[in-house]
Formats: C-alpha cells, structure tokens, sequence
C-alpha cells in the first residue's frame, strides 16, 4: 500500500508506522456481564459490537493484518451452557456480518477450529466465510477459534517432521513455512484487553517481538478510540527486534 | 450392408466419423431424445428388469451418463479396432446380465430381439426427435440412419436379422412393439418420476447442494413432463400416464427451442465438453479439470453466500435469556445431535423415516466407490442387511416397519450392537488388499480417497482392524462430528 509507505517515510522518527499486524486478545467479557449482574453470555452477546467496531477501525487506520483471540483450546473446560452459547452466538455473528465482510473486502480466516467439538454447522459456517471472502484483497482478518499456540507449534514441528529434512536444514524460516496459515505475518502489536497481563498460549510464533499493550478497559466497552489510542501507544516505542535497527518488521521479510 | 459387421467396407463407412449418428452427438435435442429412448426401453419388460436388477444410473447417473456417451463415441470411432473392441467390451457387460426380476420372470441381457429394440428406440427418438423440433429428417436421410443403426447393432450382435432389412418395414415393427410388448415396468415409471426429482448433483455442482435442489425441484417435474407428452401415444395409454394440460405445448417448445440452438456458432455446444465438465471429479488430472475447478471455485463461492444468507431456524440462534446450567441440558444436546445426525447421515432418502432403501444407499455408496467386486459387495450388502434388521428389531418400537426420528433419538445408546460391528468389519477387510489385518497408510489413504473423496494424513501409518472398528461404529451411532466418514455419507 502505497499509502503506507509514505507515513512510514515521513513519520521516520520517535513515531513509527501503524503496525502492520495487530492482534487482539478480547478478554474481560465475563467481568463486564458480573459488574452489571448479567449472565456470563450477556458479556459474550456485549462483545460483538466491539469486534465490528475495531474492525472497521483497524481496516480505515491502515492496519493490514488484524487478529482476533476468540477461544482457545482451554475455554472448552467452561461449563458447557456456556461453551454452547458461545458457539451458537459465534455463528449467528459470523452469519450476520458475513456480507459486510465481503463487502470491506476483508479477507476472513479461522486459526484452529478443527476441534471436533465445534459444531458442525458452525465449522461450515467458518469454511463458507473464508471461501467467500478468499479473495479480497483488503484486510486480513485472522479469528483464533479454539486455538492453541503451542499446538501450532506441535503441527509445524510434525509436518516438518513428515517432509523429512535434515536436522541442519532446519531454520527458523522453514519451521514458520510449517505453521497453520503460513502466510501471516509477524505480530507487531498485541492488545490484550482488562488488564490482564498473560500470554495465554495465544499464536506463540509469530508475537516474537510482538509490542504488548494492557488497557484496562474490558472488551466489551472497548471502542475505535481506545483501539487508536493503542495503535498511538505503539508507535511511540522504540521497537529493537532484540537489536539496534529501528525498523519494523515489514522491512525484515 | 444387411449383415454389415464393422469388419466389411461397407460396416466401417457407416459407422465411421461421416455418420448421420454423430451429427446429434452434439445436439441439444438429443439429451431429450436420450431420455425419451431410455424409458422406451425400460418399458420393455427384459430390459425393465435388467435396469432393474442391474443399472446403477440411479445411484449415479451422471458417471451412466459419461460411460453410455464415451461408449457411444467409441462405437462411432473412426478406427475399426476402436469399434470392435468396444462391441467386445459391451458384449461382456452385458454378459454378465441375466437373472429373473422381482416377479420371478426370466431377463437376459444377451436376448437378441432384446438388443434390437434398444437400437430401435434409440434411432426411433432421432427420428422423432428432429420431427417434435419442426425440422423432420428428409427420406434419404433416414434411410442412411437407419442402416447406420444397423451396423450397430451389428457390431454388436454380428448380424442385424432382429431389425427389418428395410425403413419400410421398421415402422409396423416399432408400432407392435410398442403395442404389444412394452408394460408400464418399474424402471419405466422410475426414470419418469422419480429420477429426476432424485437426480443427485453431478460433480460440478457438488459443492452447490442447495442451488442443484433449487434447480432440479423446478427442472425434474418439467422433463417428466416433457418426456411423457413425447412418447407415443398407445405406450401412454397403455402405461397409463398421465395427460398433463399444456405438457405437449411445453414438450414441443423443448424440442423446438433445442433446436434453435443449431443458429449458434459450430463448436459451442460439444456434448463431449460439457459432459465432462459436469461429471469431472475435482480431482482429475485432465486439462479440462482446470477450467472445471476455477467454474467449480465460482460456484462453490456462490453457494458459501447462498447458504450463508440463508437465515437461520430461530432454534439455532443463541436463547434470548441463557438459563443456568441445569441437568436437562445435556440431554437436549444429546438429542438434538443425534436428529441431526439421523437427517444428515442416516435417512439417506430424506423421506424423515429410516428405511431399508436408506441403509441399501449406503452399501451400494460404498460398495461402488470401493469399486468391490461381486462377492465382496455381497458382504457388504449381507452385512447392511443385517444391520437393518438389528436396528428395526431394537428401534422400531411402533412397530410400523421403519425408524422415524423420534424411535432413533430416543435410543442413541443401544445403536451400536453386533451387526453394525460385522458392517465395520467387513469394511476393513474389503479395504485391507493384502489381508494382513492391518490397513497400512495406501490402504487407509486409498479407502479414503476413493471413498471419501478425502486426503488424510495419517500419522501412526497402519489402522488395526479395532481402532478401524471403534472408529467407524463412534461415527456411525452418531458419537462423533466431524470425523472423516461424514462426507462419504453426508454429502453424497
């Protein structure tokens, strides 16, 4: 994106460019529906209008790559009413937003989602999205659905494993060619919303030297400001990938 | 030429590229008078019993259709050797035909006068075919297609003495025939009514369920329709079919609007192409597959919005005001899956009820996939069968012959009994080649993909015959989404 390119070139200095991919944990759904006395689920339900909201904000902001932490391979120990309304509200979700996505031209795509306890209508669901939107060519969105990081890891290391390579051939570049979705870029900028501060297993790779941010805003109530503000937070860093070059990692790859 | 094999000079001119025959290969009207031909043979009772018996162009129409075409154009070939080796082929397909129908009469698909109505109904519906269209054939014309036909059956048969020597002669001939031969046969009635309404979707349109539904439901009555009004008038009557206002209207404007595609520029339309189109696997080498799968990408695209626009039943959407856990909820699960499951897998048929036809599917599904042999496929069926009586035995708790949602959902558990071990079993060893008791990684990797229409990866590279077993049985009482088996069973 040309665009892109000429914010980089002129915010050369303590500012850097909008990271090129984001990612965002949603956590403190639950919080947000015990504060006001709701349900867990009415926390879930308060969620969808914050995915759409920073969507949209992340595609006009520039952002190219977006992540999203839907459910990880842990939340199935939730008590299953919970687990099961989840999966309900997920594809009605992914249903009602379906044409605007494919409207935005954002490109959808789900990270795990193989677990045999998805329901089966919502694995279709999921398989329709992503052939709908495959070739758009706008943002990508990337949903962490019953993901697990170190199991990416695990199935890298056992498809590498089966294309038999040598133990010295092996490099870090090879190994990522062997992660699910072996196309996504880098994580520049994790948002992890409630003020937590943990990593939860959540795509171990690729947030390397991933910029960490904690608002202490609960997903539910987080808005395109408060995403802006993030975006703001990160680009003030000094970002050193463990070195000196001040540079982000589009220019690595 | 009246006992033209295609080993004299005379046989090969006729049946060679120069044919009338071929100038309808490409011809729209044709796929009408194909079908028009096909009930006029089912009508006859030998042949209505060996479809019966024997034909798998219900299962699989579209794989019938792509043979009966290819064969065809190999009889048309220019090379004699083509020719001759096809008649061979034919001749031993149809060898191997012959038993009694369900009412105990004799068939045999050798019979020779059997042979020579075949050829005749198909030349019968050119014929007929190019008058319904308003563009009769011309004398001459006829009378070359004619003995082009019989050179064919002559190949076939060696000589064609079952078919009048002379075009004269051939019209009273069809006439008795119709008048005093044909019945109003179950294959007849099959391909009329219910063929179409049933036509599974070719392999283009796999990946489109719910457009084919749309499309066959308005398409499949229409054909019926169509096929019946153009079929001559003493079958009707003596078959009983119904008079539809408006049916010959609508038959004549077929044939005629078929017609009208001959103004379009030479090679528009070429039967060979869209037939394989239609019925190329996605998997398939050929040079064609790659304009067949960008058309099958755009179709599964409109599909994936079409299914996705559709809205959903208001009992899928998330409950309004989530109750707290309660101990009922886990058996509402329970039984909403296996209903699912019951619709999606088990009624085959889709008529809600559970029924021998519905299990006969499956074992024919696997059993021609597998590509088993005749003893092997008996297993199979001998093991579906047995099945089928376990689960009636233990499900059918009305007692009216068949399992309805309710009777299965009601006893999910109790599913797996013996009989359907013994189906699993018989699976395995059909699919274990080398009988070692183990189905190593081509084996498992053959069975899935020839089956299942699947690529697995395997990890631990050999499936024993209990892990085999225990798998097949958890996916077919319903256990388990999402294994392997669904497609096979599902979306066939």
């Amino acid at each position: 994106m040309p665009r892109h390119a000429d914010r980089q070139r002129r915010d050369d200095g303590p500012v850097r460019a909008v990271p090129r991919h984001v990612a965002c944990v949603m956590d403190g759904n639950g919080r947000w529906a015990q504060r006001r006395s709701l349900p867990r689920t009415a926390g879930h339900r308060a969620a969808e209008t914050t995915v759409i909201d920073i969507i949209e904000a992340a595609r006009a902001a520039g952002v190219e790559w977006l992540s999203l932490y839907a459910f990880s391979t842990e939340n199935w120990n939730r008590p299953g009413t919970e687990v099961d309304y989840l999966m309900r509200l997920v594809r009605r979700v992914v249903r009602k937003h379906a044409p605007l996505l494919l409207a935005r031209g954002i490109r959808c795509r789900f990270l795990g989602a193989a677990d045999p306890r998805i329901p089966r209508e919502l694995a279709r669901d999921f398989e329709d999205l992503a052939t709908l939107t495959a070739q758009n060519r706008g943002m990508t969105l990337t949903v962490a659905f019953d993901h697990g990081g170190r199991r990416d890891i695990v199935e890298a290391a056992r498809s590498l494993i089966r294309t038999g390579t040598p133990a010295d051939e092996v490099t870090e570049r090879l190994f990522a060619d062997h992660l699910p979705l072996p196309d996504t870029p880098d994580i520049d900028l994790v948002i992890r919303t409630s003020g937590e501060q943990r990593i939860s297993n959540f795509m171990l790779w690729q947030v390397a030297y991933a910029e960490w941010v904690f608002p202490e805003v609960l997903w539910p109530d987080f808005r395109a400001p408060d995403f802006l503000a993030c975006l703001h937070t990160y680009r003030c860093r000094d970002r050193r990938f463990g070195g000196v070059p001040p540079q982000t990692n589009r220019d690595m790859s | 030429m009246t006992t033209g094999t295609t080993g004299t000079p005379d046989g090969a001119s006729l049946l060679g590229p120069e044919a009338q025959f071929r100038a309808f290969f490409d011809d729209p009207r044709w796929a009408l008078g194909i079908i028009r031909a096909t009930v006029l043979e089912a009508a006859h009772p030998q042949v209505g019993a060996a479809l019966a018996e024997n034909s798998t162009f219900v299962a699989h129409p579209w794989r019938r259709l792509r043979n009966t075409f290819l064969s065809m154009r190999r009889m048309f070939d220019a090379d004699p050797a083509v020719r001759e080796r096809e008649a061979a082929r034919l001749n031993r397909l149809h060898a191997r035909m012959s038993g009694s129908d369900a009412g105990g009469r004799a068939y045999d698909a050798m019979d020779r006068p059997t042979r020579a109505w075949v050829v005749a109904t198909l030349f019968e519906s050119a014929v007929t075919m190019c008058r319904l269209s308003g563009q009769p054939l011309d004398q001459d014309t006829m009378e070359r297609m004619y003995a082009e036909y019989r050179a064919f059956l002559a190949a076939l048969d060696g000589d064609a003495r079952e078919l009048p020597e002379r075009l004269n002669d051939f019209w009273p001939y069809f006439d008795r025939v119709v008048e005093e031969e044909l019945e109003d046969t179950e294959a007849a009635r099959l391909i009329l009514f219910r063929l179409f309404d049933h036509l599974p979707a070719p392999a283009l349109l796999e990946g489109a369920p719910t457009l084919w539904a749309a499309g066959r439901a308005v398409v499949g009555p229409l054909i019926g329709a169509i096929t019946v009004a153009s079929l001559p008038d003493a079958y009707r009557r003596k078959a009983g079919l119904p008079e539809t206002p408006g049916a010959p209207t609508l038959m004549q404007g077929a044939y005629l609007a078929a017609g009208l595609t001959r103004f379009l520029p030479a090679g528009w339309i070429d039967a060979g192409t869209i037939i394989e189109i239609l019925s190329l696997p996605s998997h398939g080498d050929a040079r064609r597959a790659r304009s067949a799968s960008a058309l099958r990408a755009r179709l599964k695209w409109a599909s994936a919005l079409l299914r996705l626009a559709t809205p959903l039943s208001p009992d899928t959407g998330p409950a309004p005001a989530p109750a707290a856990p309660t101990a009922s909820a886990p058996t509402g699960e329970g039984r909403h899956s296996a209903e699912e499951f019951f619709r999606q897998v088990l009624d085959q048929t889709g008529d809600g009820h559970l029924d021998w036809p519905d299990l006969a599917a499956m074992a024919r599904e696997l059993a021609t996939r597998l590509d088993l042999d005749e003893s092997e496929e008996n297993r199979l069926y001998d093991a579906f069968a047995a099945w089928w009586r376990e689960l009636q035995a233990a499900l059918d708790t009305d007692g009216d012959g068949r399992v309805s949602v309710v009777e299965y959902a009601a006893a999910v558990p109790s599913l797996a009994g013996p009989a359907l071990i013994r189906v699993a079993e018989v699976l395995f060893d059909v699919t274990d080649k080398d009988g070692n008791g183990t189905i190593d990684a081509d084996e498992y990797r053959a069975l899935f993909r020839t089956a299942f229409h699947r690529d697995l990866t395997i990890t631990d590279g050999v499936y024993g015959r209990s892990a085999f077993v225990g798998d097949f049985l958890s996916f077919m009482s319903g256990r388990r989404a999402n294994t392997p088996y669904d497609p096979l069973l599902s979306d066939a």
